[in-house]
């Protein structure tokens, strides 16, 4: 019960953040310019492709290209909306207090972790609206933009876990939006460099989260970049979990 | 005829042999302290006596580097969640969410604490109106004022009634009306029961309230002993002996 009254106040402080409405409307405002400008490129080549049966259809042309922008900026929103769940708490003195009420340092984590993926999913469910209004008017592939969603889904709840971590371990909220850019943007281009050598396998490639997110996008479902997924959102909440316990233990 | 003998007050708190570094430095020291229910103990010491250090750990939020802590009998150590129903807590400055309303931090407490429902909005009215915070309930903590927070702090360590009440200089920052005010309500405590241990600069506030005096200094305990009303000279004597001497010689002289 105390994992949810953490993740209660966390989504209450959320929610009367103006930098979380100002990230919302700036980035939705961005992402319906897009989709308009996705649509109408959908509609002028609508001739051409009524002769290619097996064509690109409107998932692929609007529904996972607005999905890719959304990544895009996930980049950079995540780090802006997890920086102070714990490094602010830490700055404002308020971390004891939740030690102080018993709380396990798993829970505080996994509580904060939950409100910040709440409104990430919030987020993404509302850029999914936009497609979704022309479910009925257009042929629409649910399987592919159902993968696409979930490779988003799991995107975001890494990133939401990363930026925990990284606010876990710094002292000041600008440091960790900072530390989780820099460690988003790596693992996302760490293996550019074997790519441009023509290397497509191996450990480099694997470590990359463009090599699990892209098949999801065209999508393909695998366990295996699922899996990619979770560990390292486990292993993220693991080390925050660990660092705040250390806190409780140093003072 | 059978004589009604009165139920001896139990030990709420047992502090053993309690030791801790902090920020490079021994800030506490082999402490051993108990306090019973319905005692006020006030705890003096110089700045950088241990006082805070002391108080953290008593209420859950720091753990020792060594020693034990016996809350009702049970290990505090072993089951820190005993610190949920057991310990109301504030912390010096009385940090707050600044996010969020006075009402709403009251929710936010109570449920940490494992309040629900009716049970939470009861305590959450009776304590909003016993500490006359009803002007104040729906404004936002982060525009209170110092000495508001103090009692919105206070608000939040009485909520669920715990059985041990750590107060780190609650008078900071509190016009003469509310230390009066906060006077009365720990005796008010006191009397239903509450064990309280408060940590003070002010020796009037120790005659004023306190039961007991406990004095550290470099995080060694160096004085415990019960407080008489009118006992504001010696205290003052024993007080300035241990912080300028390093030891209570004086009050012995």
């Amino acid at each position: 019960m105390t994992l949810l009254a953490v993740a209660r106040l966390e989504w209450r402080r959320l929610l009367v953040r103006p930098l979380a409405w100002v990230l919302a409307a700036l980035t939705l405002a961005w992402l319906a310019w897009n989709f308009t400008l996705l649509l109408g490129n959908f509609l002028a080549g609508q001739i051409q492709r009524a002769a290619q049966p097996d064509g690109p259809g409107f998932v692929d042309l609007v529904g996972v290209p607005l999905l890719g922008q959304l990544a895009q900026l996930a980049f950079l929103v995540v780090p802006l909306l997890g920086m102070s769940v714990i490094a602010g708490e830490r700055r404002n003195g308020t971390l004891p207090l939740m030690f102080a009420a018993g709380v396990p340092a798993s829970r505080i984590v996994l509580g904060k972790y939950l409100a910040l993926l709440g409104w990430l999913l919030l987020w993404l469910a509302l850029t999914l609206m936009m497609p979704l209004v022309l479910m009925h008017a257009t042929h629409f592939d649910w399987g592919k933009l159902a993968a696409a969603s979930l490779g988003l889904a799991l995107m975001l709840a890494t990133l939401a876990a990363i930026a925990v971590a990284c606010s876990s371990f710094a002292s000041h909220p600008a440091m960790a939006a900072a530390a989780a850019l820099v460690i988003a943007l790596a693992l996302w281009s760490v293996n550019l460099g074997a790519q441009l050598a023509g290397i497509n396998g191996g450990a480099i490639n694997w470590l990359a989260m463009s090599s699990h997110l892209q098949p999801l996008l065209r999508g393909l479902v695998s366990s295996a970049d699922l899996a990619w997924f979770v560990l390292l959102a486990a292993l993220a909440l693991a080390l925050a979990t660990r660092r705040l316990a250390a806190d409780r233990e140093r003072g | 005829m059978t004589t009604i003998v009165p139920a001896s007050p139990k030990t709420v708190l047992q502090l053993d042999r309690l030791s801790r570094r902090r920020a490079g430095r021994q800030a506490v020291r082999e402490l051993s302290l108990a306090l019973k229910s319905g005692e006020v103990m006030g705890l003096l010491g110089v700045n950088g006596a241990g006082k805070s250090t002391t108080l953290s750990m008593i209420a859950g939020a720091l753990r020792p580097d060594s020693g034990g802590i016996q809350l009702n009998g049970e290990d505090f150590l072993e089951y820190p969640e005993l610190a949920r129903r057991e310990i109301g807590w504030l912390p010096e400055r009385a940090p707050v969410w600044a996010e969020l309303t006075v009402e709403e931090h009251l929710d936010a407490h109570g449920r940490l604490r494992g309040m629900r429902g009716s049970n939470l909005r009861q305590a959450r009215t009776a304590i909003i109106e016993r500490l006359e915070l009803q002007p104040l309930a729906r404004r936002l903590a982060g525009v209170l004022s110092q000495g508001q927070r103090q009692r919105l702090g206070l608000a939040c360590a009485l909520l669920h009634r715990p059985a041990l009440l750590v107060l780190d200089e609650p008078a900071n920052a509190l016009d003469p009306v509310q230390v009066a005010a906060l006077r009365a309500l720990i005796r008010e405590q006191a009397a239903a029961g509450t064990a309280v241990i408060l940590s003070t600069h002010l020796l009037a506030e120790v005659t004023a309230v306190c039961d007991r005096v406990a004095i550290l200094h470099e995080g060694t305990l160096r004085h415990d002993g019960a407080v008489l009303a009118d006992d504001h000279p010696a205290l003052e004597q024993t007080f300035f002996g241990i912080a300028m001497n390093g030891s209570d010689k004086a009050q012995a002289a």
